[in-house]
């Protein structure tokens, strides 16, 4: 057993790095074929006021005359070694730029996850003890309420209601506790849909099982049985949606992060779309990419310990709710 | 039509066709949402006698009323107007994202789950490149690298959602090879190319649809959302993620966001709906 999880292990992990290596070279195909040549467009800016003559020696010394294939070959291997490049448009390293807006970031996110486990919760044990009448359909409806409302909606509603109407936090300044809060619940909103959709499929097929009737059987109180039994089964397969929100909060971040006025990894993203600022837009998709794969990854190794019942034979995709099901997340639960 | 009289006169007998189709009220309404929807994009001047690109700066910034049922802009522009001309580009652009993904996405899983093998790992690794790039992200660097435009955009959303697609065909196809019939059909000499037309693709592809439905609407979402961030058409194109963004610089006149919001959230619920609903009847 300790045999097949150690080589079930190494299995996935060099999967996870074949995968954000080609996530790199993907991204760098993809933002190579960009219209015009925003290199010498940058260096031909009169600003710079340089010769045609530097104007050759410059892209001959960043090994930019080199042919793509080569170009990719040193690129990936700067990545390797964690080496990001020079940003296009200040000339200062990419991984200070990343290192400078993280924190802020970091704290939209994590405070957005924290808000849409804590909704998802909340969402999910209504629908298992609210009774029918009360409006049990409305809590099952709100998922897809969720996932229907763009974010920047949330964001601007939440800015009119509490920013302007009841003053309780100023757009100008977007680091405020008030307007941190708000963000991370505009961001949050939308991520907790697909949580609260796998945690409530989980829950009704739970609640059907026959220890959950003994547990009734016993006079057991409904939020005892939700928070002793239930609650651990079924949040079992959310692990790997949880894995998956990651992903979705640094894309959501992006928007948000417009929206409040924050500064941080979406509005770098933002800023170096609008100036072709290309070793900036490579750093921070190889980076999500590789706390994409690196969190899915851990929830892979992580899920066969919580979950002695996963048999790990038939490969790497063994789990309950595999990849595949998180994928169509939306879909399957919205069945039940 | 049935549903379309659904809330006319004839109730009683509605209700009573609608009970024989199976199609519950919320449903039904779904789809009138989406035919409203429709309508608009296809003959907009119908709806509607105002301009919406020509405004009367006399009439900036008004409230909803009867004459302007979602208020007017800061250039006194009809807002209803506007959002009904830019019901065709929002709701089309989605339609290609879908199409772009499902027959991209819905290929990668066919091949990678009928032919196996060393296919199916290089066809695998694709797609975990794909799912490993954030979709919003990767949705923003392909339309950065393509160039800002609607149709690009388009085109943006319709790659970011290619994985999804894959991976339902893939399981879905390897779930028909396993089939009886599909044996049987080995057995009697037909060519693989035979089979893979005639019996996989339209047994793997019925559980394309609802997916295909749900990636509409989230395409509409993401669609809006570039167009928020200024990657789509410039104004005066009046795309619904394009007039939140405007709404956005006025929000002491909050319609000029709620509005065209409303508009789009009420699209894209009927949407789920009718997706949720096709599943469930499958």
């Amino acid at each position: 057993m300790r045999g097949t999880y150690l080589s079930y292990a190494a299995k996935r992990f060099a999967q996870a790095v074949v995968v954000i290596l080609l996530a790199y070279v993907f991204t760098f195909v993809v933002v190579s074929i960009l219209p015009g040549d925003p290199i010498t467009n940058v260096l031909r800016d009169p600003q710079n006021g340089f010769s045609e003559d530097q104007i050759r020696q410059i892209i001959a010394a960043q090994g930019l005359d080199k042919p793509i294939p080569v170009q990719l070959w040193t690129s990936l291997s700067n990545f390797v070694t964690g080496d990001l490049g020079l940003s296009m448009r200040s000339s200062r390293p990419v991984t200070t730029l990343i290192a400078e807006v993280l924190p802020s970031t970091l704290i939209l996110a994590s405070a957005a996850f924290a808000i849409a486990l804590l909704l998802a919760l909340t969402i999910a044990y209504g629908t298992q003890f609210v009774p029918k009448r009360f409006g049990q359909g409305l809590l099952r409806g709100f998922p897809s309420l969720f996932l229907s409302v763009p974010n920047f909606v949330i964001g601007l509603a939440l800015i009119h209601i509490f920013g302007f109407q009841l003053g309780l936090f100023r757009v100008i300044a977007p680091d405020s506790f008030w307007a941190t809060f708000f963000a991370a619940i505009a961001l949050g909103v939308p991520i907790s849909a697909r949580i609260t959709e796998v945690l409530i499929a989980n829950l009704d097929k739970e609640s059907e099982q026959e220890y959950a009737a003994v547990a009734r059987s016993r006079g057991l109180g409904q939020a005892r049985l939700f928070a002793r039994h239930l609650l651990k089964p079924s949040s079992l397969p959310v692990v790997t949606v949880i894995a998956l929100a990651i992903g979705e909060l640094l894309g959501g971040s992006l928007i948000t992060e417009t929206v409040f006025g924050r500064t941080g990894i979406g509005s770098l993203v933002q800023r170096s779309v609008s100036t072709q600022d290309l070793p900036v837009l490579q750093a921070v998709v190889s980076l999500a990419a590789v706390v994409f794969v690196l969190v899915n990854l851990i929830a892979d190794l992580v899920y066969p310990l919580l979950d002695p019942r996963v048999k790990l034979i038939g490969g790497p995709r063994v789990r309950p709710t595999t990849a595949d099901d998180a994928a169509t997340a939306t879909s399957a639960a919205v069945t039940s | 039509m049935t549903l379309a009289s659904f809330s006319s006169a004839s109730r009683d007998t509605s209700i009573g066709r609608l009970a024989v189709l199976r199609v519950p009220p919320t449903v039904a309404l779904s789809f009138v949402v989406i035919a409203l929807v429709i309508a608009w994009s296809l003959a907009p001047g119908l709806f509607t006698g105002h301009s919406p690109v020509v405004g009367v700066p006399a009439d900036k910034l008004l409230s909803p009323s009867a004459a302007h049922w979602f208020g007017t802009d800061h250039l006194g522009r009809d807002l209803y107007t506007r959002v009904v001309y830019g019901t065709a580009s929002s709701v089309t652009s989605a339609l290609i994202a879908v199409v772009i993904a499902a027959v991209a996405g819905g290929l990668i899983g066919l091949l990678a789950g009928f032919l196996g093998g060393w296919v199916d790992i290089v066809l695998a690794r694709l797609v975990d490149v794909l799912l490993a790039i954030p979709n919003f992200l990767l949705a923003v660097i392909v339309v950065t690298a393509i160039g800002f435009d609607t149709t690009n955009a388009a085109i943006a959303t319709g790659v970011s959602a290619v994985a999804v697609f894959a991976r339902v065909m893939r399981s879905e196809v390897i779930k028909t090879r396993q089939a009886v019939f599909v044996e049987a059909a080995f057995l009697m000499g037909g060519s693989r190319w035979h089979i893979l037309l005639r019996h996989v693709l339209p047994n793997a592809s019925r559980s394309v649809l609802p997916l295909a439905v749900l990636q509409f609407g989230l395409s509409i979402l993401v669609i809006a959302s570039l167009a928020f961030l200024g990657y789509g058409d410039p104004p005066p194109a009046s795309d619904w993620g394009l007039l939140i963004s405007i709404g956005k610089d006025y929000l002491k006149w909050p319609w000029l966001v709620y509005a065209p919001a409303f508009v789009t959230i009420a699209t894209v619920l009927s949407v789920n709906r009718i997706s949720r609903w096709l599943r469930k009847t499958d």
